[in-house]
């Protein structure tokens, strides 16, 4: 009896504790939600929750946007490719950089004036098992609750998820998620649900299983771990998963659509961006790639790499997975952002939608509540390896002849590896009931070859050729990018402009009625969102591929962007490379992008007329009292 | 003339109609249960194990990420277990007592 009562008083006590970790939790989404709704915070790379990368602020916009004049700037002293966008909370900026990953914090009232860097010593080795350039993608802000201090998380090339005291820059603490002598690398910017950090994982090019894993942000132990392939436990797969869309597939696939262990290397991993919705708990993300790219080599339809997943953010168990390229044979990697929206559909209902503008050249919109598919098409009329996506069935209806297989060199298949939709963060706006959506327009060649699995070592088994789509310039490989907005009710596009490269770092959009993004050849744009029209260009020291945000200090709306080409497209730049099939396939496509851009890595605020913090000459000024 | 381009039409079209059964008819339309909707190309096998598509794949190498998965949790775990007990993160799982 007493043995009994003891484990009422446990089961009491763990109540109890879980009440209280579950209000600290609500808290610190509230703090991260109210927070994001401020003008003068982007408290993470897609601003808030929705991933919609969209200012309600109005101060600069189409009437003024002309005056658009540079503020300040930060140079973050490494030169390879800078990819995301910096945060700002309560008047601190956070920029990350390309390898070896510093974090800087400067205060948005003197910015010239570093509060603190955080510079970590990584194994250089890590720079070997890089897939495609040295790039980051970004950080995560955690609030704090009282008795931890606020954090700012960060990945490492190396491996490692590392929470910095947010006010200090201090190591709080530093978890391994991943071992370079396998193949494991880190370049995604983690994201903070409640008190979990949750962090992907790259490195499918060295064949590397993929997993979501949720830290906690408290302690930095491991709350759970999920995989893209594997047995349904690993997986993440339950009793109701894919209950509403049977037809997707359900149980035991992670292995049964591999052959033998092959699902051991199989790729998968996910080193995009995520979204969260706070009312049905779930986060989505997508699964990349699966391993080897050599098809041939892995029968089956290889689940669930190419994954769109519902999951829960508190357990990681999955709600939905919906495979949108079963038996990938062209690299179309998944990973791409996921935008969530609240909108009609086209029989008046309703919905909580995400959409998700996917490497295949399909932008895809499910109902993130169940993972039904409302609609599915084509980034592009030139995509051409899929004839069209069965919304019936979820499955794409390919065209044998862009099929790619062993002994058989594949010609004219659109897209290319690298997608007509890379890792770029886009944008949503919600009043217009528009994405904007930055484009690679890029086709390929494609012939496979037979390679062995050696865990460390590049496991691919494809050479690549690469050049511009039909409406590009192949004889002078330019016309590699386009803008444009789409609506993803009625499936139209309603404008869309060529770029001389891929527009490959994304967009941001305000009700300023403004589209900005940041192009390879080095400028920041703003273009009018509801024509198209371009407004305002600035020459940058080097090319974009990272996304725009907007923050206001002191009654100022601020641009802000980071520059330093590089990156996938960049690779042969950085690294000097000439070969055309180098790169994966890169260096050809982008053989002219030296001749408009060099490396070096930066940040550059702009605002009306200049107006910034140095205005008062007194600001910054060496003072002796002080 | 004009029965002659008809004749080298369809002759082309037969070939062409070989041609693409060669390349592969696989459209991913054809599932066998649902999410499971692969099938070979033509001329290539169900299973490449056995046939000259065989990765011929090592047990041994293939296991080697899990184990460092493996290995990197428990030192993960002991480091929080540490920062538990003492408030102090120790990176060098050695030092920990």
């Amino acid at each position: 009896m007493m043995k009994h009562l003891g484990k009422g008083l446990l089961a009491g006590a763990s109540c109890v504790a879980l009440v209280v970790t579950m209000a600290s939790s609500s808290f610190a989404n509230d703090k991260l939600n109210e927070l994001s709704k401020s003008n003068e915070n982007w408290i993470m790379p897609g601003k808030n929750y929705s991933s919609q990368n969209y200012s309600p602020n109005t101060q600069i916009n189409t009437e003024n946007v002309k005056q658009l004049r540079a503020a300040w700037s930060f140079s973050t002293g490494l030169l390879h490719g800078h990819e995301g966008t910096p945060l700002v909370v309560n008047g601190v900026m956070y920029v990350h950089t390309s390898f070896p990953n510093n974090t800087f914090a400067l205060d948005l009232n003197d910015p010239g004036h570093i509060l603190w860097q955080h510079k970590p010593k990584q194994d250089p080795a890590a720079r070997s098992v890089a897939c495609c350039d040295l790039v980051n993608r970004g950080l995560a802000y955690w609030p704090g609750d009282g008795k931890v201090p606020a954090l700012i998380i960060k990945t490492q090339l190396d491996g490692h998820l590392v929470a910095l005291n947010a006010a200090t820059g201090e190591e709080y603490w530093k978890v391994e998620n991943g071992d370079i002598k396998v193949g494991q690398t880190l370049t995604q910017a983690p994201y903070v649900i409640k008190d979990l950090a949750l962090v992907g994982s790259s490195g499918a090019e060295l064949g590397v299983r993929g997993h979501t894993t949720a830290y906690n942000v408290k302690t930095g132990e491991q709350v759970w771990r999920v995989y893209a392939t594997g047995p349904d436990a690993d997986v993440g797969i339950g009793e109701d998963f894919n209950k509403a869309n049977p037809h997707y597939g359900q149980k035991g696939l992670g292995t049964g659509t591999w052959e033998g262990d092959a699902w051991k290397i199989g790729g998968g991993t996910n080193w995009g961006w995520y979204a969260y919705d706070p009312e049905t708990n779930l986060f989505h993300y997508g699964s990349g790639n699966p391993a080897p790219w050599n098809e041939t080599m892995r029968p089956g339809d290889n689940k669930w790499t190419m994954t769109i997943w519902g999951r829960d953010a508190d357990t990681g168990q999955a709600k939905f997975g919906y495979q949108k390229t079963p038996h990938d044979e062209w690299d179309y990697a998944g990973v791409n952002v996921m935008i969530l929206s609240e909108q009609t559909d086209k029989a008046g209902k309703k919905r909580k939608l995400l959409t998700h503008p996917d490497r295949n050249g399909i932008v895809y919109t499910l109902d993130r509540e169940n993972g039904d598919l409302i609609s599915a098409n084509k980034l592009d009329d030139t995509v051409n390896w899929v004839k069209q996506v069965d919304l019936k069935t979820g499955l794409p209806v390919r065209d044998p002849e862009f099929g790619t297989r062993m002994d058989h060199k594949g010609k004219e298949i659109c897209p290319s590896a690298m997608g007509y939709h890379n890792q770029g963060h886009d944008s949503y706006d919600p009043t217009k009931e528009l994405f904007f959506m930055g484009i690679n327009h890029i086709c390929m060649d494609w012939e496979p070859f037979m390679l062995p699995y050696r865990a460390g070592q590049f496991f691919v088994g494809a050479t690549l050729w690469m050049y511009p789509g039909p409406k590009g310039d192949r004889q002078n490989y330019l016309g590699l990018g386009q803008i444009k907005a789409y609506n993803a009710i009625t499936g139209e596009y309603k404008w869309d402009k060529m770029e001389r490269f891929s527009v490959w770092g994304g967009t941001m959009a305000t009700a300023g009625n403004l589209v900005f993004y940041g192009t390879l050849d080095g400028f920041l744009k703003a273009r009018n969102s509801d024509t198209g029209e371009l407004l305002w260009k600035y020459k940058l020291p080097s090319g974009v591929i990272g996304h725009p945000m907007t923050y206001e200090h002191k009654g100022t709306q601020y641009v802000a962007i980071m520059y330093g080409v590089g990156g996938w497209p960049g690779v042969g730049l950085v690294f000097d490379l000439q070969d055309p099939t180098a790169g994966l396939g890169a260096v050809g496509a982008f053989k002219n992008l030296a001749n408009y851009t060099q490396m070096g890595g930066g940040l550059q605020v702009f605002s009306l007329d200049g107006k910034n913090p140095y205005d008062d000459l007194s600001v910054g000024e060496f003072d002796t009292k002080g | 003339m004009i029965k002659k381009s008809l004749v080298t039409l369809a002759a082309s079209a037969v070939i062409l109609a070989v041609g693409a059964g060669v390349a592969g008819a696989y459209d991913g339309t054809k599932c066998k249960a649902p999410g499971v909707c692969w099938e070979p190309k033509p001329g290539y096998p169900e299973k490449v194990a056995g046939s000259k598509y065989d990765p011929k794949h090592n047990p041994a190498e293939l296991a080697k990420q899990q184990t460092a998965l493996d290995a990197q949790a428990a030192r993960n775990a002991k480091r929080a277990a540490n920062f538990k007990k003492t408030g102090k993160w120790v990176q060098d799982v050695s030092k920990i007592q």
